[in-house]
């Protein structure tokens, strides 16, 4: 009972928070067709300085802390990270009408994390006055990187056995297909290529089918939201920020956080259309599935509170990394990774429902969890 | 005088944009101009303007100057074949007579 008048309470509070009022009213406004464009450059100023504040931020604590704390909370990070590609493979990519590399693509942009949710997250703690240990929004990489390379390589070794499966078919068929014929019937096509494009990837030799772990590495740690992540955190560990900290990042970043929602409310809502041209099964996994990876992580999250103190603020923060979905770093990684999955699938599912899911519920959800738990 | 020469177009989704001008570079041609573009295609409207969180909807147009039509071709054939069975893209050529242009055609102009 406890937990629901929590979470009930928390979901009012949040409701009217600068963080989800901003991103409903982003999408209130998309949806009566308003002609509001926020520039794109401002965008990515935005989430540069959000994510080099909480850079900042852990960088400092992390400099005062002790580093056998981090090591628990991160490998249950990458765990996580880790676990959320496997079960939308086994679920997810199970249903009916469901491309499997569309489902493997879905379940590393649901594992990878989203720097807004997070941000907003942070705040909730913040003005609930919760505890928490600020190293704690330097778990995002330890989270995003395992969830995008096991996406990509379930996916790619998935598309080379089924690559090998055709080819072995195809083989098999053409040694029983070449019957005579009888003279002047052409309707027994050979397998000709149909266009310059086919032919010319014909007669390409099979591309070397071992998936390369290191270049996604990469390419994810240089992506706009992890390079300033992690800018910031070696800034905070090496340097001594604190001045330009608390004169200009701390100060704005929950204006700026507020216009970031504004925007992903109001792209939220252009991507829905996007969704409803692919299976309907998304939507279902795209309301469950933050709860259920916000749940394991949190579960795995009170087993570091319990063995190592970890703060059940951190618990909070951990579940709801879980249950946010990557809507900047994540998408161009995956588009690179996994081609020939479809983007309107995986970027729709995670944009148009998975992000508002996790600011507007799954935060208040496991906020209200730790209150009636920890008794906060 | 002008210097005859071939003018490649590609127009692409913007995540593909440092592996083409890769292919583009290797290829031998001297230059190539990108610029951000949308429109209207078989995978639907692609804009530019829209408040874009992710860059992956963008499209760039590449354009390329090439002296013949076998280089052309030859960077028109490997794009196609490595991208566009996945991505969105369109290739086309044009005649072209270049009037100015240092790197083009050379230190005396052409």
């Amino acid at each position: 009972m406890d937990f629901w008048s929590f979470f009930v309470m928390d979901f009012v509070k949040q409701l009217q928070s600068p963080t989800l009022a901003f991103l409903i009213g982003g999408m209130v406004i998309a949806a009566l067709g308003s002609e509001l464009v926020i520039p794109e450059s401002i965008c990515a100023i935005i989430v540069f300085m959000l994510l080099t504040k909480i850079g900042l931020t852990g960088g400092i604590a992390i400099r005062n802390s002790n580093l056998a704390d981090m090591v628990l909370p991160m490998i249950c990070a990458v765990v996580v990270g880790i676990t959320v590609v496997f079960i939308a493979r086994y679920t997810l990519a199970k249903l009916p009408k469901v491309k499997v590399v569309d489902a493997i693509a879905t379940g590393g942009l649901f594992g990878a994390v989203s720097g807004s949710t997070m941000a907003a997250g942070l705040t909730v703690l913040e003005e609930q006055k919760i505890s928490y240990e600020a190293w704690a929004g330097a778990l995002y990489p330890f989270m995003d990187i395992p969830a995008l390379v096991t996406a990509i390589v379930v996916a790619n070794i998935y598309l080379n056995k089924k690559k090998h499966r055709a080819a072995a078919k195809a083989t098999k068929q053409e040694y029983l297909s070449k019957q005579p014929i009888a003279a002047g019937d052409y309707a027994d096509k050979q397998d000709y290529p149909s266009s310059r494009q086919e032919y010319l990837s014909q007669q390409q030799a099979p591309a070397d089918n071992r998936v390369k772990i290191w270049p996604i590495i990469e390419e994810s740690l240089r992506g706009p939201a992890l390079s300033a992540m992690l800018l910031g955190l070696a800034l905070g560990i090496f340097t001594q920020p604190e001045s330009v900290y608390k004169s200009f990042y701390d100060p704005l970043f929950r204006g700026l956080l507020s216009i970031l929602m504004l925007v992903m409310g109001m792209e939220a809502w252009s991507r829905i259309g996007e969704l409803r041209k692919v299976a309907q099964w998304y939507v279902v996994y795209s309301v469950v599935a933050p709860f259920i990876h916000g749940l394991l992580a949190f579960g795995l999250g009170m087993i570091a509170h319990y063995t190592m103190n970890f703060s059940m603020g951190g618990v909070v923060i951990l579940a709801v990394i879980a249950a946010s979905s990557s809507d900047i770093s994540g998408p161009p990684t995956l588009r690179a990774g996994i081609p020939s999955a479809n983007p309107s699938a995986y970027i729709g599912a995670s944009t148009a429902i998975g992000t508002p899911i996790a600011i507007g519920l799954c935060i208040p959800f496991f906020v209200g969890l730790a209150q009636a738990i920890g008794g906060l | 005088m002008a210097k005859p020469a071939k003018k490649l177009v590609i127009v692409t989704e913007k995540v593909l944009l440092k592996k083409i001008a890769k292919i583009i570079d290797e290829s031998g041609a001297t230059g190539y101009t990108v610029v951000e573009t949308g429109g209207k295609g078989s995978r639907n409207v692609r804009s530019s303007g829209q408040p874009i969180v992710s860059d992956t909807q963008a499209n760039v147009k590449f354009e390329i100057l090439t002296p013949d039509r076998d280089m052309a071709e030859d960077i028109a054939d490997q794009v196609a074949v490595k991208f566009f069975l996945d991505y969105a893209g369109m290739i086309y050529i044009c005649d072209a007579e270049v009037l100015y242009g240092h790197s083009f055609c050379g230190p005396d102009g052409c």
